[in-house]
């Protein structure tokens, strides 16, 4: 069952989104945060990406920022994102689960 | 024939269009439909309904609906018409040979606002513990999501905080982004009767709508804003409330999080939310903006009532975040004839949203990534399940683009019609390899589909809907299923076909399992039901027949205070030019429902036969344009054909046009912007021109569009 | 009005809106019922079990008083009032059956019928036959006079028809169009014989600014305003 339409070559290792709109997307999130202060703001670019974004989109961005330097990015998406990398207790989300 | 035909049976249900979730009895007589009356003892509708549940009820048996199977090895194929054992284990064997070809996330699915909450709660069951994974989203994705997002980030949960009997108690009605005369009519009317009887509405919409202005129904201030601007003239409405201190402090202090208060409040307060500064911006009078500001505060009893003009929009999270901020700061929660109250659109959305039909939650709202909530889910599931979170569906179309996404399960959608960016959207549909459509008709979608299930309507099944006022309330069978399945049995189906035991012996025992899975709905059954009619959630021991009013006394949120959130305003990066000078908008119109999937069969057609551009006649003047020629409209994304109507409804500088009919094609229009926390659409804000083109024939306009839309028989 | 909207029973019409009030007790051909104050004679009598015969009033709408169908006698007054405009009062003794109530009902139904289509007299279920039946009416007196049975039937509407035959000008459709939907489409234009529903501007339902939410064709007791989807073959007078 093969499509029609384009033909696509498809590498495994390729992101599994277009960089341009993963870029754009992350920056979204780095405005809404803009406002709070640094720690905060890491912290909520961290908690929004491990909660909402998919582990592929994820890999994607750090691997831009390791191997291009992030250079699209703000500055505090980037250190948002690293946030990732961190060990440690996985904490729950910055909005954290709803608790009745 | 002089006197009627007296039915001979009947069966209260609920109707299965919009998010009020009317009750009607559905008369039968020898066995056929004969008539839909409202249900006098529908908690929601009281007796009321509006032209589709009552009367657009045809399209049940139109000569369209599909009846048998269908599967095709290619999309250029024909269909062939196969046995449902046939069919199901195709798609089954398609799903497994494409997960071993391109790995375990490289399938999903997302289901329907239209299907029962038992047959949502089975495809994210069917996603997460049969596929392996979770790629699972819901049409809310494109409409409400940010609500789920803005909403629980104050108050703690995204739902409307009152039901809608509640309005009657309310003094000043603030309607933002929404249209209840024509999107939630009986929802609208019971909102007129409270302006008669001397309530003041507040309206936030770039249109003068009918809610703005009807018979007897006046609002007393209309912000026309300028598509974009909500969050702007939100906080600039805050900011006159932060200036004169019209803020209810001793609410805050006890049930808020004063902290978050006075740094909002910091935010806030600064000279460029000044409504002196935001009114020309967002092009209203600053007059206006205090006006609405110290009504709001004034109460006694304010209700805020938003819809998808609030959602639809790149900063649609944030929007809402204002309008939970601004109810907070003025108390306007936790008892009758206030809150925060989404419109949801949908007769079911809400129940999908509850039913963790999400990549990120299980039912209940809970994160996939919390290793407790999953251990409950897997126990009783009986497989181990994925803990990251899954692709959400704009960007499962971005995956397929890059050949990672290739299988989908589409349960009474048409995303090529509904969703934004269609050329965005064909080449993704083109690029996968297994398209499985379970849906009443042909319609977009299907032509990039490998595999047709028919499904069964509302009228043909047992199961739940959940409304937009948090109401569960009971859908029965009517007539048999004309293709032979109610569709959580085609589920069912699909599940055991692909491996995993799943028996139910009716819809109620899904409900059971939603009870035991789902703490807001742990008291539901088909017998509370049965007995009470219906019941809002949360619906548990603390409240055995369910929950009016959210909020009386604490918020559901982990120190069960409100808190503030710091939204500052960030234009949306669609942006008129001299290329693309005006700003399109779009929204809905009463006689027909969403994409017409439904009421296009119907005569409802007769009201609206196809979608038209409503344009400015001043900007209609400076191009040359009459009322009723066709015009070319193109935006950065793609252009398509409409008619004009000049309108005084617009202001300068807006255009407006409908979604309803496939062949207006709305969606080539809008844009591939979205709200940067949930990807919602930016369906409300799209830059466009418009040029008058000749009149054509039909065969150009089919030649036009390049993918040729379906023709519907004649209702 | 609104924890009263709750109140509303699907098989019983308590005839004018329930509300929410000091309870007050009455007497309805001798049988004691308690209600809100605020509530008219005629919920109080459906809530004792003796319900008054009606036409214009229903408890989806507020009393209007047009049909005269529902008089009843009130001990200590004088005269016949109407018992959906009429409020309960603590103490009250009602009287829904009596000769000169039968005959006054009877008298007012007879009119009724002779300007209403002959042949649909007989086998049909409308709340208007129902009210017939209770009060043992299925004919008239009188002779052929001026009358409505050629009116123009309007089936503009996709949905439902309005034949101005069968309508009595209770004006239950203008006031649910009015009360429960809100859009005002509805009037009744001319006075006197020449009184008829009409929709927007005298058009036809369909032209007008009716939004077809069917309130209108719920509410009416004599089916004058009727669905489409009921008649098999199509819709002839009779």
């Amino acid at each position: 069952m093969i499509s029609t339409g384009q033909t696509q070559t498809y590498r495994a290792d390729d992101p599994v989104l277009d960089m341009d709109r993963l870029i754009a997307m992350a920056n979204q999130i780095g405005d809404f945060f803009a406002p709070y202060s640094p720690a905060r703001r890491a912290e909520g670019i961290r908690n929004h990406l491990r909660t909402y974004w998919e582990p592929r989109m994820r890999e994607a961005l750090l691997k831009y920022i390791d191997e291009e330097g992030g250079t699209r990015l703000h500055d505090h998406v980037i250190s948002g994102a690293r946030a990732l990398t961190e060990r440690g207790v996985d904490r729950k989300g910055y909005y954290g689960p709803p608790q009745a | 024939m002089a006197n009627p035909v007296k039915p001979d049976h009947s069966v209260v249900t609920t109707c299965a269009y919009c998010g009020v979730g009317c009750s009607f009895k559905a008369e039968t007589y020898q066995g056929r439909i004969v008539r839909m009356i409202p249900w006098k003892e529908g908690k929601a509708n009281h007796g009321h309904s509006c032209v589709k549940g009552r009367f657009a009820y045809d399209y049940y048996n139109h000569p369209d609906r599909l009846r048998t199977p269908l599967i095709r090895k290619s999309i250029t194929d024909p269909w062939q018409e196969v046995s449902w054992d046939e069919a199901i284990h195709y798609a089954a064997s398609e799903f497994r040979r494409v997960q071993d070809k391109y790995g375990k996330k490289s399938i999903g699915a997302v289901s329907s606002s239209r299907c029962t909450n038992e047959e949502i709660f089975l495809v994210q069951k069917f996603v997460r513990a049969v596929m392996g994974n979770n790629n699972i989203d819901n049409c809310a994705r494109i409409c409400h999501s940010p609500t789920q997002f803005g909403m629980s980030a104050t108050v703690g949960w995204g739902a409307a905080s009152q039901h809608f009997d509640s309005i009657l108690q309310a003094d000043v009605i603030m309607v933002v982004g929404a249209n209840p005369t024509e999107g939630h009519p009986v929802f609208g009317s019971l909102m007129k009767r409270r302006v008669r009887q001397g309530a003041k509405l507040i309206v936030i919409d770039p249109r003068r709508t009918e809610t703005v202005d009807s018979a007897h129904c006046k609002a007393s201030v209309h912000l026309a804003l300028r598509p974009g601007t909500n969050v702007a003239v939100l906080n600039s409405i805050s900011h006159v409330i932060v200036r004169e201190k019209l803020y209810n402090e001793p609410f805050i202090r006890e049930r808020c999080e004063w902290d978050e208060f006075e740094s909002w409040m910091a935010l806030i307060g600064s000279d460029r939310y000044a409504p002196e500064v935001i009114g020309p911006q967002a092009g209203i009078d600053p007059e206006s903006i205090m006006q609405v500001a110290r009504l709001y505060a004034g109460g006694p009893n304010s209700a805020i009532y938003y819809g998808l003009g609030v959602t639809e929009h790149s900063q649609g999270s944030t929007g809402v975040m204002c309008l939970g901020n601004l109810a907070l700061a003025c108390g306007m929660l936790g008892r009758e004839g206030v809150g925060v109250n989404p419109l949801r659109g949908q007769g079911n959305v809400q129940g999908g949203s509850c039913l963790g039909s999400w990549p990120h939650v299980f039912s209940g709202y809970r994160f996939v990534t919390d290793s407790d909530v999953r251990s409950s889910f897997e126990n009783d599931w009986g497989v181990s399940l994925d803990d990251e979170p899954g692709l959400r569906l704009p960007n499962m179309f971005d995956a397929a683009l890059t050949g990672h996404f290739r299988g989908m399960y589409i349960m009474g959608e048409d995303p090529v019609q509904s969703d934004p960016n269609q050329h965005h959207v064909i080449s993704a549909m083109k690029n996968m390899e297994c398209v499985v459509l379970q849906d009443l008709f042909l319609n977009e979608t299907s032509k990039y589909a490998h595999v047709i299930l028919p499904g069964s309507s509302s009228l043909e099944k047992d199961g739940t809907f959940t409304s937009a006022e948090r109401r569960v309330n009971r859908v029965r069978k009517v007539v048999e299923p004309l293709a032979g399945y109610q569709d959580w049995q085609i589920v069912v189906k699909l599940m055991n076909a692909m491996g995993y035991a799943a028996h139910y012996n009716d819809a109620g025992e899904i409900l059971d399992e939603i009870a035991r899975l789902s703490p807001a709905y742990k008291g539901m059954s088909f017998s509370l039901l049965e007995r009470v009619g219906s019941a809002q959630w949360p619906c548990d021991e603390n409240a055995p027949e369910g929950t009016e009013v959210l909020h009386r006394v604490k918020f559901p949120r982990a120190n069960g205070r409100g808190t503030f959130m710091l939204t500052e305003y960030v234009p949306t990066l669609e942006r008129t030019n001299d290329r693309y000078p005006l700003l399109l908008t779009t929204g809905r119109i009463l006689s027909q429902y969403n994409v017409g999937t439904q009421t296009r069969r119907t005569a409802n057609s007769r009201w609206h036969p196809e979608d038209v551009l409503d344009i400015n006649a001043e900007d209609a003047r400076a191009r040359g344009i009459d009322d009723g020629d066709w015009l070319k409209i193109s935006s950065r994304f793609g252009s398509t054909r409409l008619r004009a109507k000049l309108s005084t409804h617009v202001n300068p500088g807006i255009v407006y046009t409908t979604f309803h009919h496939a062949k207006s094609r709305a969606n080539v229009l809008t844009s591939d912007l979205s709200d940067w926390a949930t990807n919602c659409p930016e369906y409300k804000v799209t830059a466009v021109e418009v040029v008058k083109i000749a009149p054509e024939t039909e065969s150009e306009t089919a030649g036009f569009q390049k993918t040729a839309t379906l023709e519907e028989t004649a209702a | 009005m609104w924890a009263e909207l709750r109140d509303l029973r699907d098989e019983m019409d308590l005839g004018t809106p329930p509300r929410n009030g000091a309870r007050v007790t009455v007497t309805v051909d001798g049988v004691p019922v308690e209600v809100p104050s605020g509530s008219s004679v005629m919920l109080a009598a459906a809530k004792a079990g003796k319900s008054v015969p009606k036409l214009c009033a229903t408890d989806t709408l507020e009393p209007f008083g047009s049909c005269r169908v529902c008089l009843v006698e009130i001990e200590g007054r004088r005269g016949f009032p109407a018992s959906c405009t009429t409020l309960v009062e603590e103490g009250m003794a009602v009287i829904t059956q009596s000769d000169k109530l039968q005959s006054l009902r009877k008298g007012v139904l007879e009119l009724y019928l002779s300007d209403f289509p002959e042949e649909d007299i007989e086998g049909g279920w409308s709340e208007f036959h129902k009210t017939l039946q209770q009060c043992g009416v299925s004919d008239h007196p009188y002779g052929k006079g001026e009358n409505h049975q050629y009116a123009f039937i309007d089936e503009s509407n996709p949905y439902f028809l309005f034949d101005p035959a069968k309508c009595i000008v209770c004006s239950r459709c203008v006031r649910a169009c009015e009360e429960i939907q809100g859009t005002f489409a509805l009037t009744i234009s001319a006075r006197g014989f020449e009184s008829s529903v009409s929709a927007g501007q005298n058009q036809p339902f369909f032209e007008s600014n009716c939004v077809s939410c069917g309130a209108c064709v719920q509410t009416c007791p004599t089916q004058a305003l009727v669905e489409k989807s009921l008649f098999e073959g199509g819709y002839y007078r009779g």
